[in-house]
């Protein structure tokens, strides 16, 4: 079995608040995991843990066999969508995602375009961000996240104000994603969306991680 | 760590200027605080009849600490939202490293002080700009303000060493660059308590900052020491070495007969200092935890 992510004995505190309680748990490679949860329930915390943006006060996080915030800052080869992705309003969002795209130059206009179509959107709409809908914002911010063709990718609430139809398509997306050999986490409130695409499945609940869905 | 990830991250940062109401709120503010600050010297050429060169508003006002002192306090409202972090910064953080991002950061608090500081010498010259002219001398209203002893009474620095040893051009470029070193030294220490112990601290330590500056006078320094007034002298050394807020006041400098900082010392200082909060913000950012807007759950 091929570990995409692996989380060791993790706990996480804010002031006096431990909001991870030990959480210890392997992803797979290839697979969708699903992770549902309350607000507030730490999953978010876990989420940011993974992807470097918090260190955790005791454990481990390692992805691809790097340890993060040891070995690496961020973990490299990673997309990723939050509940409300941030764009530069005055801009159109190709602009946005070519900006996005030069930091690491991994990709060049081709790709943006062919990201954008694949979300649904039209790379050569000029209209700015700011005038997006939340549906539309939310399909740029997958864009996002898959342009670059990252082998992990980190998708907290990413059907969040799509309509009935978007959420139809961008399903049918994180399954081909899958189908491509991607490894996806995946938060929701949504309990169609964990049961329709997720592999495995966790529960977070005030800061304890349980399984309660194995393949 | 490569420049072109570090300019991307301060243009990222310029670009939240867009239509953002602090920012603008900002500006205005120092424009309406330049206009105050700088409406006695403006008055008293009036009053006078006299001209004034266009820099001269901008010398004699931020020739002095107090004025240097509130300009410098509304950087605390362009830097509100210090440590720059919005929904759209996890995107460029997945793409860079932390060093890289705080670069940017740095870079984007040295180039903003910067505009502001331009800022402010253009409101204070807009202020004189009627009666004012362009060339490089004094002014009769210099000339009465600082050898009649009346720039003293309107609580003016326009002092005989600044007329006599500079020209206005060469003192609006050395006063604008203390300002702007304080500035940047100011902005910077609270950058690094922002990383290190949270918003609150950031600001609170740029208050502490200031206050340090404004408490620290030879007076203050003659009364903890009980010093005798003939070596008032020494406390005053003793401020303009060890006083931020003296060491960007162009006065409070050596121009050859005393013991106070010269100016390449107080430049060099000020360098130091800012270098030393760059790398304890390097420092602090590697247990930094990145809390972003609405990601909450």
């Amino acid at each position: 079995m091929n570990i995409a992510v692996r989380v060791q004995n993790v706990s996480k505190d804010f002031g006096q608040e431990r909001v991870l309680k030990n959480v210890t748990r392997d992803f797979e490679t290839g697979k969708i995991h699903g992770i549902v949860g309350n607000n507030g329930s730490g999953k978010t915390v876990l989420m940011k843990c993974i992807c470097g943006f918090l260190l955790p006060t005791e454990g481990k996080v390692i992805v691809n066999g790097k340890r993060v915030g040891k070995d690496v800052d961020f973990p490299p080869d990673l997309g990723l969508i939050i509940e409300t992705p941030g764009f530069l309003p005055q801009m159109s969002g190709a602009r946005n995602l070519e900006i996005l795209a030069s930091l690491n130059r991994k990709i060049g206009l081709k790709e943006i375009a062919a990201a954008i179509r694949r979300v649904g959107l039209d790379p050569l709409l000029k209209k700015p961000v700011g005038k997006y809908s939340l549906g539309m914002r939310q399909r740029l911010g997958i864009a996002q996240a898959i342009m670059e063709d990252p082998a992990l990718l980190v998708l907290d609430e990413p059907l969040n104000g799509l309509d009935k139809h978007g959420v139809l398509e961008m399903r049918t997306l994180i399954k081909d994603l899958r189908s491509e050999g991607k490894t996806i986490l995946l938060a929701s409130h949504n309990q169609g969306d964990i049961d329709e695409l997720c592999d495995t499945v966790c529960e977070m609940d005030a800061g304890v991680l349980t399984v309660i869905r194995e393949e | 760590m490569k420049l072109k990830q570090v300019l991307a991250v301060t243009t990222y940062d310029f670009r939240q200027w867009h239509r953002n109401p602090r920012i603008v709120v900002t500006f205005c503010l120092a424009f309406i605080l330049c206009f105050l600050l700088s409406d006695k010297a403006v008055k008293f050429a009036k009053e006078y009849d006299t001209t004034m060169q266009i820099v001269e508003a901008f010398v004699w006002t931020f020739g002095d600490s107090n004025s240097i002192l509130l300009s410098s306090l509304l950087l605390v409202l362009l830097f509100a939202d210090m440590p720059f972090i919005g929904s759209g910064t996890p995107f460029y953080l997945m793409r860079i490293d932390r060093r890289t991002w705080l670069t940017g950061q740095a870079l984007y608090i040295a180039g903003a002080t910067l505009l502001y500081m331009i800022f402010v010498l253009s409101a204070t010259s807009i202020v004189c700009m009627r009666q004012s002219f362009v060339g490089n001398m004094w002014s009769e209203t210099a000339a009465i303000l600082g050898y009649s002893g009346a720039g003293q009474a309107v609580a003016l620095p326009a002092l005989v060493k600044t007329l006599e040893m500079s020209t206005p051009y060469e003192s609006m470029a050395i006063i604008f660059a203390l300002m702007l070193l304080y500035a940047m030294l100011m902005a910077f220490i609270m950058l690094v308590f922002n990383l290190a112990k949270g918003q609150l601290a950031g600001v609170v330590s740029v208050f502490v900052f200031s206050l340090f500056g404004f408490l620290l006078n030879p007076q203050t320094i003659k009364t903890l020491f009980q010093l005798p007034d003939e070596l008032m002298y020494k406390a005053n050394v003793a401020v303009g070495w060890l006083s931020p807020l003296n060491q960007a006041t162009l006065h409070m400098h050596n121009f050859g007969y005393d013991l106070l900082p010269r100016l390449w010392q107080s430049y060099a200082v000020f360098g130091c200092l800012i270098m030393v909060c760059y790398f304890l913000a390097l420092r602090a950012i590697r247990h930094y935890n990145f809390n972003f807007v609405g990601t909450e759950g």
